[in-house]
């Protein structure tokens, strides 16, 4: 068993396409991914947040000091028109002529003293996700809002010590019992795990493809098969291959991430994965490696069982394509907010083991249900070994 | 040496509808399984060259395929040195080097590392497996390019390297099937070398072949399967007299054609 172990490593490490996929996918080519990503993000945003708004603002006179702060503020530029209704505004928007247009009616005064409502028109497109618009105009608004607000009150005769009981009758103070580990464990939890259990399957799926489908393809399958070892010793060589580059591919990631997070942090003096990484102690992670590699047995003996089924490289990617699509579904659950680990939950392969990652990592585990996580997947994992192994004695699938 | 007496195989069929109707009116066709291999019985003793002729598709490979316990057959024996193929395969398979048609290499190991891998499966000592490697690339003259990997081979240099890793173990028995099918005429000559070299030696060798002439030069017996029969079984002598011409191309041609009738 272990020399075909060892040659099908050796074999694999000569590969350019396995050492791509398992080494430097996770720690170059991602990272750089997910850094190009973060730019462009904070980029978009800073240029969002400097961008100067057209506005025109309609009976401005009537609201000299909200149209003052307007005009002072940074992102807002006035523009004249001699435009009034709300649809000739609305297509001069739509022109290109200003960006905002704001309708103050035309009988509004601030300095009146009768109580009733405004009702003024903002008008702007405000499908960007970024609405920066908004943002700045009720900030602006919110400040006018609250000197009016202050002016009625004091002509009804509030004080200004009874204004914060009339404006806010009940103010709250919260108080929260869950400890700073929990609310970044819920925060990323199941992200991790999200990344994990998928780097698992991919690291395990090329190689599988390669010592299974590549078999049969090179013409080598036969040769093996008259040799005199047992078939059980030889699939079982090819699993154990398959299920160490699915966790090295899963650990190599793991430890980039955490180096160029660490390297990132350090440099803009943010330290985040310190901080993350100070939460998990040495036996969480040790957990949670330990719920990993039945979870990678799992999809090695799935993968290595179609592999070998295939009769072709091609074949076995139409085969593993869908397997990819199953695992997704339950890891999409898991990050579902409000789900929880529980007895029920337990048992569904996939989704215990990513509900139990998030768990560790929030640090509020069940140990007994963790126990019945690790259970459940080691005699499944158990169960596809088997099924693997006879399956690679059946003449039907061997010589197809 | 080897014994294989009314060997029979026979193949679950997936699909009836996918057959054609030649397929349909081929004699082993019956109910919803193909019986490829129906009666094969032949003998070769120590030292002697057996050629295994027939048309494609005829059943050789799966008959050579069982006799290297690759396939169990469904009924009939193969006594190869003493032991029961069928009753105890891994015992046979260490006495047994088998080269398939369709052989491949692992493209990315070198000739000397596919050899290796082999001798190892084979559970030889690394002393006693370097020695032997060393021995075959003189034997196959393959030492320009042992420390090549195969993927970058030609296929002369493949076929050598796929002959080195059969005979490995130092069997007691070669099987090869279809040996020079698609080499050149310097690599065929130097298996059909290493052939007359393990006759020498002793070892019977079992060969299909669809080349006359390699038949006609080294073979001491002649088996035709047909339609999955044995159709003719005896000494190269004995083929060439079925014809009062003496050419083995009538032999063979009289011979599938007297199944027909």
């Amino acid at each position: 068993m272990w020399q075909v172990y060892l040659k099908e490593l050796t074999e694999l490490l000569r590969d350019k396409k396995t050492l791509m996929f398992v080494i430097l996918l996770p720690i170059l080519i991602f990272p750089v991914l997910f850094g190009i990503m973060g730019l462009v993000m904070a980029n978009v945003s800073r240029q969002a947040e400097a961008e100067e708004h057209r506005y025109v603002v309609i009976h401005a006179d009537r609201a000299a000091e909200f149209a003052d702060s307007l005009f002072y503020h940074k992102n807002f530029k006035q523009v004249t028109t001699t435009l009034t209704t709300v649809d000739e505004l609305k297509q001069a928007i739509r022109d290109d002529k200003f960006d905002v247009a704001i309708v103050i009616p035309a009988d509004f005064n601030a300095a009146e003293s009768n109580l009733d409502q405004s009702k003024w028109q903002l008008i702007h497109n405000s499908s960007s996700q970024l609405d920066m618009i908004s943002k700045h105009f009720n900030e602006l608004l919110k400040t006018y809002s609250q000197k009016l607000q202050q002016a009625k009150l004091l002509a009804l005769g509030v004080t200004m010590e009874q204004m914060p009981a009339v404006l806010e009758p009940v103010k709250v103070e919260r108080v929260n019992t869950a400890e700073s580990r929990e609310n970044i464990g819920e925060l990323i939890g199941g992200w991790i795990a999200y990344l994990l259990v998928p780097l698992c399957l991919v690291g395990a799926s090329y190689p599988a493809m390669d010592i299974g489908a590549g078999e049969k393809e090179r013409g080598t399958l036969e040769t093996l098969l008259i040799c005199p070892i047992s078939r059980t010793a030889i699939v079982l060589g090819k699993f154990m291959t398959v299920l160490t580059t699915g966790l090295v591919a899963a650990l190599i990631t793991v430890v980039s991430f955490g180096g160029w997070g660490y390297i990132i942090g350090s440099m803009m003096g943010v330290d985040i994965v310190a901080k993350a990484m100070s939460t998990l102690g040495l036996v969480d992670l040790t957990l949670i490696l330990a719920l990993l590699i039945p979870l990678t047995a799992i999809f090695a003996a799935l993968l290595l069982s179609l592999s070998i089924y295939a009769r072709s490289y091609k074949e076995a990617q139409n085969y593993i394509g869908p397997v990819t699509m199953v695992v997704f579904m339950p890891l999409i659950v898991s990050i579902l907010p409000g789900i929880e680990l529980n007895w029920k939950l337990a048992m569904i392969p996939v989704l215990n083991v990513a509900l139990g990652i998030k768990e560790l990592v929030k640090g509020t585990i069940d140990y007994s249900l963790l126990g019945v996580v690790l259970l459940s997947t080691l005699v499944l994992a158990g169960a596809m070994i088997a099924f693997c192994v006879s399956w690679f004695q059946k003449e039907k699938v061997l010589f197809r | 040496m080897i014994q294989i007496q009314q060997l029979a195989k026979s193949f679950a069929i997936s699909k009836q509808s996918k057959l054609s109707d030649s397929e349909k009116n081929d004699v082993r066709f019956g109910g919803d399984r193909f019986h490829s291999v129906r009666n094969v019985s032949f003998d070769c003793a120590a030292g002697e060259v057996l050629g295994l002729l027939g048309p494609n598709g005829a059943g050789k490979t799966t008959t050579l395929r069982m006799l290297s316990t690759a396939l169990q057959p469904d009924s009939g024996a193969v006594m190869i040195d003493g032991q029961d193929v069928i009753k105890n395969p891994l015992q046979a398979r260490k006495r047994i080097g088998f080269l398939s048609s369709s052989t491949g290499l692992y493209g990315r190991l070198t000739a000397r590392e596919n050899i290796a891998y082999f001798g190892r499966l084979h559970g030889m000592q690394e002393t006693e497996l370097n020695h032997r490697i060393e021995e075959l690339l003189t034997l196959l003259s393959m030492h320009e390019f042992a420390n090549r990997r195969a993927d970058n081979m030609s296929t002369g240099m493949k076929q050598k390297t796929a002959i080195a890793r059969a005979v490995v173990h130092s069997p007691k028995v070669v099987i090869l099937d279809e040996p020079t099918t698609g080499l050149d005429i310097m690599t065929v000559q130097t298996v059909l070398d290493f052939i007359q070299s393990l006759k020498q030696q002793g070892t019977p060798v079992i060969f299909s072949t669809h080349h006359l002439d390699e038949v006609a030069t080294l073979c001491d017996r002649v088996v035709v399967i047909n339609h999955g029969i044995s159709a003719f079984n005896g000494s190269l002598n004995e083929f060439k007299q079925l014809t009062d011409s003496g050419d083995l191309r009538q032999s063979f041609l009289q011979v599938i054609q007297r199944e027909a009738v």
